[in-house]
């Protein structure tokens, strides 16, 4: 079992070869996958987490909650297999996984659209099953092997500092501890207290944007495969993605002033407001989201009278051209969260080495922010496994280098990219719509540059 | 890059007067420079540091593809299969793969159970020596060099971390100061150190009698070429400055064929004393710097920089 550290009455100084900071998704990858080599399996870890995990995170593989929790990612099949790698990915609750083989994108204004399909070109799985699984992968390795990996979890990281002598990062923790370690490694967030420590720039902007996120389920009127669905609207994309049983999580990325409305409605106004999103042009949405600001009792009639007309007016083989309607919301589900850009110089410093939301984020709509976290975290096991071999101090930057000259360029170009995106999507300005429709038919009909789409998006995993 | 070699040093006694003259307030300077970069990883030894890390892999593969996989191991049922033949040309690939995979583990396994003794002559600063020290696989490890002022430079550092302050010791010793009865390795190392020496096959006959039997001597030096003086001395010393002017003598550089040769020397030599006849050269690795991106092993062994094996026999 886990050696849990809590409040100690007399305070310890400990030494550590790595310190990692905090019990996300990176932090718990990059814990997990240092104890599974057996290169690097033999240092001394420390875990540090401010709050409580080890507790939420049993319970929630031993009694899964009913609904599926609002905080989802989709992760590509090189994430997989590299959760597999290091014996996760088994401990996972794979009935709360859903893998789908399909994208969808579409424009908003314009409607031009671009297919992706490619057997499953991604799994839907929420992030307390990540963090789950991997921590009961990391309580086997620790139950098999001598040197244990010590969470230190409702532990908050006071001060860092630099030991005078040794240089070692030295930080004081809230139960009055201290911790000294070779290597510090920042998985705290995009605020990391690390970065600061490390006196690394971060650089990027807000992009004035929220992601409203919600857990819905379809209307079951009829079968359907599992399909990520994405409609680029003027003022960012809503985008459904599929969980099992005909759940869906969705992610409306919108302005401050649209976000703060949606959450203001009532659970049927949402439902609606949903289905209104996926299919109505982006004039009757203008109508109504002023309907909605200005409190309109005539709201829900509105909306549905124009998804009446507009499912009259459908094809019957263009039906599947849209998602199904959502019929269902599971309560307290809606959320928001802030959308911005970020990029650190450097990942690593003398000593320091930062990891995932510490080092960048990005906008949700290319689903790749995690993603681009989990590829950090094999990066640098294996800079760190190829230092421990050749009996290099782990901290030193020429142990850490190769971690930033392999990561920080592929970031850089996926952060723009997806940056662009998102810029390109934002107008309503004709010539743009017509420009960027009009490419995004053309590169539909290119079937070798899709097939080169669809292996940077899943990452190009040989699955 | 340049254990600074006086074989009668006065300057260890002349630092511990409590006056400081003016050859000493010299020599302190020069001690305090040299203590302040010899570690600074992007300071003037970064080539070194480079290079270290190819040092290190050469060291860990000689070592691992040398292990016998099925030493000591009569029942058949429980042998790795090794071919007489590369599997991977031959087999289908899912069979190859099987069999490189059980050689693997085993390999794994074997490595993880030794526990080598290493004497690093010519220590310097200790760049290698605090490598091998981080090995799980090293017991412990002796460096031992001729300058006061750089042990000085390796002890102080090595009390900087707890993974190497117990395992290392350091002496200012030559190699054949030691007592050959008593200090016994798996590993002896001489890094960079033989194109320095006046005689370097006296000191490589000093080392051989530190061997155990089925034990290890890493060399790395220069071959005398055309290449080397360019690379070495032309560009490193006087172009681009890398290397302090001075730090190379281009008559001293010995040719790999040279070191092949005087262990064969040894082999046909009448005396049966001589303990050239236990060793075997084992392999040899070329290798080169590339400015802005480090060192790289290479296929040719005879030209530039390389590294070279000698193995005992058990």
């Amino acid at each position: 079992m886990f050696q849990v550290i809590r409040r100690f009455a007399t305070s310890v100084s400990n030494v550590a070869d790595i310190v990692i900071i905090g019990g996300g998704p990176a932090g718990l990858t990059l814990g997990t996958a240092l104890k599974n080599s057996p290169i690097t399996k033999h240092l001394k870890i420390h875990l540090v987490e401010g709050g409580q995990i080890i507790e939420p995170l049993t319970s929630f593989l031993e009694t899964p909650p009913p609904n599926y929790l609002n905080r989802v990612v989709s992760l590509t099949p090189s994430t997989i297999g590299f959760l597999d790698s290091i014996g996760a990915w088994s401990h996972f609750n794979q009935e709360r996984t859903q893998s789908y083989d399909d994208i969808v994108t579409y424009d908003g204004v314009s409607g031009a659209r671009m297919n992706f399909e490619h057997p499953n070109i991604a799994t839907m799985v929420e992030t307390t099953n990540i963090q789950a699984g991997l921590l009961s992968r990391l309580n086997e390795l620790n139950s098999q092997q001598e040197v244990k990996l010590v969470i230190q979890e409702d532990t908050k990281v006071i001060s860092i500092a630099k030991d005078s002598i040794t240089q070692w990062p030295t930080l004081q923790l809230s139960n009055g501890d201290s911790l000294t370690c070779r290597l510090l490694l920042g998985c705290d967030g995009y605020n990391s207290p690390v970065r600061h420590f490390a006196g690394i720039e971060s650089r990027g902007w807000s992009y004035n944007r929220w992601g409203v996120v919600a857990t819905l389920k379809f209307a079951d009127t009829e079968f359907r495969f599992p399909t990520g669905w994405q409609r680029f609207l003027p003022t960012g994309p809503l985008a459904l993605l599929p969980l099992p049983n005909g759940y869906t999580s969705i992610v409306w990325s919108t302005t401050p002033e649209l976000a703060e409305m949606l959450l203001s409605l009532d659970e049927t106004e949402f439902l609606s407001m949903v289905n209104a999103g996926t299919r109505l042009s982006t004039e009757e949405l203008s109508m109504i989201y002023d309907l909605a600001k200005s409190k309109s009792p005539d709201l829900l009639e509105q909306i549905q009278w124009r998804l009446n007309l507009f499912a009259d007016k459908l094809k019957p083989a263009d039906e599947e051209d849209f998602p199904l309607q959502v019929a269902e919301i599971v309560t307290g589900s809606r959320a928001r969260f802030p959308l911005k850009l970020s990029h650190a110089d450097t990942y690593v410093e003398d000593r320091v080495a930062l990891v995932g939301d510490a080092a960048h984020t990005t906008h949700p709509l290319a689903g790749q922010g995690l993603n681009m976290g989990q590829e950090d975290v094999k990066s640098l096991v294996e800079a760190l496994e190829r230092a421990t071999s050749r009996g290099l101090d782990i901290g030193n930057s020429l142990a850490l280098e190769p971690y930033f000259s392999e990561r920080w360029p592929k970031n850089h170009v996926l952060l723009g990219v997806v940056d662009k995106i998102h810029k390109i999507y934002s107008t309503d300005f004709a010539p743009f719509v017509a420009a960027r429709s009009f490419g995004v038919d053309v590169l539909n009909s290119l079937g070798p540059i899709k097939d080169f789409m669809v292996g940077t998006i899943s990452g190009n995993s040989k699955r | 890059m340049y254990p600074l070699r006086r074989q009668f040093s006065h300057v260890g006694r002349l630092l511990q007067q409590s006056k400081l003259t003016a050859t000493s307030e010299i020599e302190m300077s020069h001690f305090n420079q040299l203590a302040s970069t010899w570690w600074d990883v992007n300071g003037p030894q970064r080539i070194l540091h480079k290079m270290n890390l190819l040092r290190m892999d050469f060291i860990n593969d000689t070592i691992k593809s040398h292990l016998k996989l099925n030493k000591g191991i009569t029942n058949p049922e429980e042998q790795i299969y090794v071919p007489p033949f590369n599997v991977d040309n031959v087999l289908p690939k899912e069979i190859a793969d099987r069999i490189n995979g059980e050689q693997e583990i085993r390999r794994q396994q074997l490595w993880q159970q030794l526990k080598l003794d290493a004497l690093d002559i010519g220590c310097g600063g200790g760049i290698l020596s605090e490598s091998l020290a981080r090995l799980p696989v090293v017991n412990r490890v002796k460096g031992i060099d001729l300058s006061t002022e750089v042990l000085e430079v390796a002890r102080q550092h090595k009390e900087l971390d707890p993974m190497v302050r117990e395992k290392l010791t350091y002496e200012l010793k030559a190699v054949e100061d030691l007592d050959p009865k008593t200090e016994q390795y798996d590993v002896v190392t001489m890094f960079e150190m033989l194109e320095h020496v006046n005689y370097p096959a006296e000191v490589l006959k000093a080392a051989l009698r530190h061997v155990k039997p089925g034990g290890w001597i890493f060399i790395s030096t220069i071959n005398r070429d055309l290449i080397s003086w360019f690379t070495t001395i032309f560009m490193g010393e006087h172009i681009l400055k890398i290397v302090p002017l001075g730090t190379h003598t281009y008559d001293k550089y010995i040719n790999e064929k040279e070191l092949g040769q005087w262990v064969e020397d040894g082999h046909e030599n009448p005396d049966l004393d001589d303990l050239r006849k236990q060793f075997e050269v084992a392999g040899s690795k070329g290798c080169v710097y590339l400015p802005c991106y480090g060192w790289k092993f290479t296929d040719n062994a005879e030209v530039g920089n390389y590294f070279m094996a000698l193995k005992r026999r058990e």
